[in-house]
């Protein structure tokens, strides 16, 4: 199967290039990556371009959830089976790539999931954080019936078929927690598997308290007006 | 019913707004699409002004005491229907907008890799 790593960077001078050499030294041979460069305003692009990375450079900002859509237009247009998406922060660690691919290739999953709750181990976030993961995880449930515990991470896996609906339409502003609504609102196969995070190893995190709930109360009327909105479609079986 | 003063004030005010509308139009600066809200909200306060015993009728079907009140919220209303209609406006020219950088720079990689072949 051919399979793409989607890492969407912006302003990852610093983290960009090691994410890559993890990506290739540690994940499955035959994976192929693509980074998104989101108009970074530091040196990202050509730290890219002096280093012939693979990568797609947005002539304006378009935000995580823009700029993983383009890599899922790539995907689509090469003809990619699986596309999965990984942070050019440091934060993922590539020796869980074939983790995330096994169930789709068993034909387990439509959407594999990298979760930091099921085993408890590695970088954990801090307690008021996890809160609000719990709360939006909760939230979710209630909204579709899907369980997933680690809602907003940025690690995941999806299958062909969802490739082309994501392509099509993602979330533009919430990405992480209204995909996965988008995803079992549609009828899809969700799985979680432990993975362990990283803490950012440079840069700045885009996240602070004020901003944390402001947020958490964004997405959470985001989720419900989706679910309001668009409803459940017709679930075939099987 | 409202004053003779009011009548006169806006007659006069709906006037200048159709000139600033036709003016604008004529320098191309809107587009025509776009203005038929802020026409037909002008054609309606001409109207008014023209017939105010509508206001009478209309203040007393909805429950409002004072006709000039019933006036302000019909330009109320007004207003925010034209701002309903600019989000709309914005959001789909923000998806456009997006589709197009994608599409540039999925093209732009394309270009790249093509010249790294030759």
């Amino acid at each position: 199967m051919k399979v793409l790593v989607i890492v969407p960077a912006y302003n990852e001078e610093q983290n960009i290039l090691k994410t890559i050499r993890d990506i290739q030294k540690s994940g499955p041979e035959s994976i192929q990556y693509l980074v998104i460069n989101d108009c970074s305003t530091d040196k990202t692009k050509s730290v890219l371009r002096q280093a012939e990375a693979n990568y797609l450079d947005l002539p304006i900002n378009l935000g995580i959830g823009g700029g993983v859509q383009t890599g899922y237009r790539y995907a689509l247009e090469y003809g990619y089976d699986i596309a999965i998406q990984f942070d050019g922060d440091g934060q993922h660690d590539a020796q869980y790539l074939q983790d995330l691919i096994a169930p789709i290739e068993r034909g387990e999953a439509d959407v594999v999931i990298g979760s930091r709750f099921l085993e408890k181990e590695g970088f954990q976030s801090t307690g008021l954080r996890r809160l609000g993961i719990n709360f939006l995880s909760g939230l979710i449930h209630l909204l579709c019936g899907v369980k997933v515990r680690d809602v907003t991470s940025g690690m995941r896996a999806v299958n062909r078929s969802m490739i082309e609906r994501f392509a099509a339409d993602y979330a533009q502003d919430y990405p992480e927690p209204e995909a996965i609504l988008a995803a079992g609102l549609a009828g899809a196969k969700i799985v979680e598997v432990p993975v362990q995070m990283r803490e950012r190893q440079g840069g700045v995190s885009s996240i602070n308290p004020v901003r944390s709930v402001y947020y958490m109360i964004k997405v959470s009327l985001a989720l419900i007006l989706f679910r309001l909105m668009y409803g459940r479609e017709a679930k075939n079986d099987q | 019913m409202i004053s003779r003063t009011l009548q006169i004030v806006m007659l006069f005010a709906v006037a200048v707004y159709f000139v600033l509308l036709l003016l604008l139009l004529k320098k191309r600066s809107l587009h025509l699409k776009y203005t038929l809200l802020w026409i037909f909200s002008g054609i309606l306060m001409l109207v008014l002004a023209v017939f105010p015993h509508l206001l009478d009728w209309f203040a007393a079907l909805i429950g409002i005491y004072e006709p000039t009140n019933a006036l302000f919220s019909l330009i109320f209303f007004c207003v925010i229907m034209i701002l309903m209609s600019l989000t709309a406006i914005v959001s789909k020219l923000n998806e456009k907008n997006k589709q197009l950088a994608q599409v540039v720079a999925l093209l732009e990689q394309r270009v790249r890799e093509l010249e790294k072949e030759k």
